[in-house]
């Protein structure tokens, strides 16, 4: 187990030493907050707006983030880098959890540092309370890059360095259109249903939602997770590594 | 009871490809070799002649078609078996962003080493590979060389068992070079197994104890050194022997002065004139050096490839 929080704090702390990163978090709270401006144009529902440009932008951060799983993994093993790890006494298996948990931290870095400097933002400039609803639905916004992490694991390890990126971002939005696109088998079959973590209405209405809705959703992605783990595993176990 | 070999492999094969996108050729072809323990073993072959492939078989980073490996007594597979191992690959790559040090420190945790134990270790092998004034360097900045060095750092890192290296001298400077073949001489000393390819031949005679020569695939030959390489002749060295010179010189094939008393004469290899040079050198202690003549690695490499290759065409033209 021990190898596994080894790679994941390496693969975590990568990424959050790139200044980048941080950039894209002010540019996110620049956007978030010019949104008061647009009183006029929104005919005065600039609250609305601003709220809900700081969810999507989450969840964009959200998928940005563990979407690099698909450049990062296929590189390490195009450069040799996952080698030098591997013939360590680390199993294909344990790098895999590795890798998932490390980016998963990242996403969870990335999201809660939008999300506190949102709600300063939306606080200095409004006066409704949501504080205890918002905290909830920017939970379910980390919560949901659970079952995203391992998707992207999935076509990084299966699927050809150029395409594991692009196939995993449209896995990814097909899976936030589930109600939409009413595709059966792939919808809510072989794709998790990201619909049941996007609940920006209640913030925006201030509608509550129960505690137990986050539990068994959490639950959800995790079981998606694990299985497509599994799955991932299989398939990295059997493959060749340069 | 007979010694487990360190590393032995039966009819090992790989073909290269995914599912129905084979490659046609195999790149390793029914290769059965034996390690023994304690052995220096190099393995040579021509471009493409499956030295990484194998070594990569070995660390279990790619599957074989056929034939199985084993490393330290068990299958390559087994990950606990990869901790008594230390591998430098083919083109070692590290993040670029991690300094030498926290690299170092991070293989080391994967290797299950303690705190402790770390934090004497990672010093000692950036000493050991000369990188010590490097340690806190970004890898991003680090030329081939030096990333070299600490691709072998972190291959001893554990005390290995067994060190597999894969082009270790690709590379280095001439220093370096020296400074790699002390690092090989050393750890064999200390009970390490070393199994190492390599495209410079003269490195590899005067490292290696056993050697191992693939062509397209195919094993040509693999075994002592001493047996695969014939004797070209005992020479002798003598120092202050002008005495000496007139007594031997009616049995020498070959006399060549050094110094202005010192000389070195030629034999051939018999079992009589062994034994009387080894009396002559027991009786002029100090005076007298006897060092056997081999025929160069490079030599009988050329000689065994192109045997195999002209084996080959000629059997081609036949057809
Ligand atoms: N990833 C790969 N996919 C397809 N073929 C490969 C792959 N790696 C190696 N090969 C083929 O396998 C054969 C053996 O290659 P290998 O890398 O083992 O050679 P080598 O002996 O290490 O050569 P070199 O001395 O150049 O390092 C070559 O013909 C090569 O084309
Ligand atoms: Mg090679």
């Amino acid at each position: 187990m021990k190898e596994v929080w080894t790679i994941a704090e390496n693969a975590c702390k990568n990424i959050l030493k790139l200044k980048v990163v941080y950039f894209l978090v002010a540019c996110v709270l620049i956007l978030v907050g010019s949104m008061y401006r647009y009183n006029e144009i929104s005919l005065n529902r600039h609250r609305e707006l601003l709220l809900d440009m700081s969810l999507l932008l989450n969840q964009v951060a959200a998928i940005l983030s563990v979407l690099s799983l698909t450049f990062d993994i296929p590189r390490e093993l195009r450069e040799g880098i996952a080698a030098t790890f591997l013939t360590k006494s680390l199993g294909r298996m344990k790098y895999l959890w590795g890798k998932v948990l490390g980016i998963y931290a990242v996403a969870c870095v990335v999201c809660t540092l939008i999300a506190i400097g949102s709600y300063i933002i939306y606080a200095s400039c409004f006066p409704e309370p949501i504080f205890l609803i918002y905290v909830k639905i920017q939970l379910l916004i980390i919560l949901s890059a659970i079952p995203m992490t391992s998707i992207c694991t999935f076509c990084a390890v299966s699927f050809p360095e150029m395409a594991a990126p692009i196939i995993a971002l449209m896995a990814v939005w097909f899976s936030s259109l589930t109600h939409r696109l009413k595709i059966p088998v792939l919808n809510g079959g072989i794709l998790p249903d990201l619909d049941l973590f996007n609940m920006k209405e209640h913030v925006i209405y201030q509608v509550d939602l129960p505690w137990s809705y986050i539990l068994g959703t959490a639950l959800y992605g995790v079981a998606f997770a694990v299985f497509v783990m599994m799955l991932s595993g299989i398939i990295f176990r059997l493959r060749d590594i340069k | 009871m007979e010694e487990v070999p360190v590393i032995k492999t039966e009819s090992l094969s790989k073909r290269y490809g995914v599912l129905f996108w084979k490659k046609k050729n195999l790149s390793l072809d029914q290769l059965s070799i034996t390690v023994p323990r304690g052995a220096v073993f190099g393995f040579l072959g021509p471009n493409g002649a499956g030295k990484t492939t194998t070594i990569k078989l070995l660390m279990d980073l790619i599957h074989p078609t056929s034939g199985s490996a084993e490393v330290l007594g068990k299958p390559v597979w087994d990950p606990s078996v990869r901790r008594r191992i230390g591998f430098l690959p083919d083109a070692p790559a590290f993040n670029g962003l991690m300094t030498a040090s926290e690299f170092l420190n991070v293989c080391a945790k994967l290797l299950k080493m303690s705190k402790a134990e770390r934090k004497k270790r990672v010093p000692e092998v950036l000493e050991t590979v000369r990188m010590t004034a490097s340690a806190d360097d970004k890898l991003g900045g680090f030329s081939r060389g030096m990333l070299q060095r600490i691709g072998v750092a972190q291959a001893i890192l554990n005390k290995p068992d067994l060190l597999i290296l894969d082009e270790p001298l690709l590379g280095l400077d001439p220093y370096g070079r020296q400074e790699l073949k002390r690092i090989i001489r050393e750890q064999n000393k200390l009970g390490t197994t070393v199994f190492f390819s390599s495209h410079i031949l003269a490195d590899v005679q005067e490292i290696c104890d056993h050697a191992a020569i693939l062509n397209r695939g195919r094993l040509l030959c693999s075994g002592k050194l001493g047996d695969l390489l014939g004797s070209q002749g005992i020479s002798v060295r003598l120092t202050d022997g002008d005495d000496l010179v007139r007594d031997l010189l009616p049995e020498a094939k070959e006399c060549q002065k050094k110094g202005p008393h010192e000389w070195e004469l030629t034999f051939e290899k018999t079992p009589d004139s062994e034994k009387r040079l080894q009396e002559l050198k027991e009786k002029h202690a100090g005076k007298v050096e006897v060092v056997e003549q081999w025929e160069s690695l490079e030599d009988f490499f050329f000689e065994k490839i192109e045997q195999d290759n002209g084996g080959e065409a000629g059997k081609e033209a036949k057809e």
